[in-house]
């Protein structure tokens, strides 16, 4: 993973969200932390290239976002902060194959490599179950398997485990914990990412810290207060 | 909405999408063709064969199709208040045959099946310009998967209004729900291009 941004910046309607921000991304387990409206989600969705800089560069494995987007986006895979949103077919491994789709596989190795992500994640069972019908907890797992079906290098998650209970929020942290892939989360759960090897913190559209996330977070720690 | 799909393996769920939906339509057109009692009787014990073969089981199937099952009968009493028993009887034959193949057909094909074929359906009209086929196929499927959606936050906007105790009314139901979807939009839009599903060609 080869994250840059080059004095990227993010306006909405002359507002800046993001102020010119230089830095580079190679850890494999990346933690974002700051206050509501601080610009974390506008960060992450930079590096997809779901927002795009408007003025420098973010440039992800070498792909610039702004000229390769399709390239960027078959790089990094994202789960929304509402995983239910993502979900676009009714029946959860239809749902999985559509993001398969661009691969012109045949219906035996894409029903495999649906099964295959199914079950990595314990949800085999859910596999002709409605979405609409899915529990918070299953439907973030059933988010990280339509995304990592498609085996991007780089995952990045949105308070994934936000709106869980306690319980779904432990099946989660696990099944972050077990993840091979380079993972940038965003997160209020400190405990989730606390053993990460970076941790960036944003506070009005600016980087705070950023560094060994126990210095990170004593750092949200006092501007919070 | 619901998906009216039913996991199986009968033979019918292993025929090949297109085979089927062609074969329904044919049939459709080939029940205007009889016009007497036996062929059509028959027609309707074969169809409900067909539907037997799925192993539904007869409380559910009675459950799908009794909406449908009335609709037929009011219109074939009709039939029997202006006409013959004769011609009541073939239009009660004729429709709860295509009810209950069409019914048959929809169970035994999902949904993503159904969305490939429309949008094999749709690549003439790629052809002349006017379409993305696949687009077409998304579009339906994006329609089943939300409209449950949708209904649950008309819900919670109602209860939300019972909840203050306001009266709910048009207006202040409708604002709410326009935006909260408009938002949803945006968001399913966004996940469309993450998950890179529209970047075929
Ligand atoms: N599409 C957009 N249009 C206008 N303003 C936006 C948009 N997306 C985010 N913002 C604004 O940018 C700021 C940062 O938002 P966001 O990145 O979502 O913060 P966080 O994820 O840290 O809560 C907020 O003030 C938000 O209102
Ligand atoms: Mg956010």
């Amino acid at each position: 993973m080869d994250i840059r941004f080059e004095e990227a910046e993010a306006r909405f309607e002359g507002r800046t969200v993001l102020h010119p921000l230089t830095l580079s991304l190679s850890e494999r387990r990346i933690g974002i932390i700051g206050l509501n409206g601080s610009g974390k989600t506008t960060f992450a969705r930079m590096i997809n290239g779901l927002v795009t800089p408007s003025a420098g560069h973010v440039v992800v494995n070498g792909f610039d976002t702004v000229k390769h987007g399709e390239k960027v986006r078959a790089e990094s895979g994202f789960i929304f902060q509402n995983p239910q949103n993502q979900i676009i077919l009714p029946i959860l491994k239809e749902d999985i194959a559509l993001g398969l789709k661009s691969r012109k596989l045949s219906r035996q190795q894409s029903d495999a490599a649906v099964d295959a992500v199914l079950d990595r994640f314990g949800i085999s069972h859910l596999a002709t179950r409605r979405a609409h019908e899915l529990s918070g907890g299953e439907l973030q797992l059933a988010a990280l398997a339509s995304v990592l079906v498609t085996e991007p290098d780089i995952l990045i998650m949105d308070e994934p485990t936000n709106q869980l209970d306690l319980k779904n929020r432990e099946l989660v942290r696990r099944t972050i914990e077990g993840l091979g892939e380079n993972i940038i989360v965003i997160s209020h759960d400190l405990e989730l990412v606390e053993d990460f090897d970076r941790m960036l913190l944003f506070h009005e559209g600016r980087l705070a810290a950023d560094g060994p996330p126990a210095d990170t977070i004593r750092r949200y720690r006092e501007l919070a207060r | 909405m619901k998906t009216l799909y039913v996991e199986g393996d009968s033979l019918l769920h292993r025929l090949p999408p297109r085979a089927k939906l062609l074969g329904l339509a044919a049939a459709g057109i080939a029940l205007f063709f009889f016009r007497s009692i036996p062929p059509l009787a028959l027609a309707a014990l074969l169809c409900a064969a067909i539907y037997a073969s799925l192993g539904i089981g007869l409380r559910h199937s009675f459950a799908r199709l009794r909406p449908i099952f009335l609709t037929i009968a009011v219109v074939a009493l009709f039939t029997l208040l202006v006409g013959s028993t004769e011609e009541a009887a073939t239009v009660l034959l004729r429709l709860t045959s295509l009810m209950l193949l069409a019914a048959a057909v929809t169970a035994a094909t999902g949904i993503g099946d159904f969305i490939d074929e429309i949008t094999l359906a749709a690549r003439p009209l790629e052809r002349i310009g006017l379409v993305k086929a696949a687009d077409i196929g998304l579009s339906i499927g994006l329609v089943i998967r939300f409209v449950p959606e949708i209904l649950d936050r008309y819900r919670a906007i109602k209860d939300a209004h019972y909840a203050r105790g306001l009266k709910p009314r048009i207006l202040t139901l409708a604002v709410p729900l326009i935006i909260l979807t408009l938002k949803n939009a945006d968001e399913i839009a966004a996940a469309i291009d993450a998950r890179g599903i529209r970047t075929q060609k």
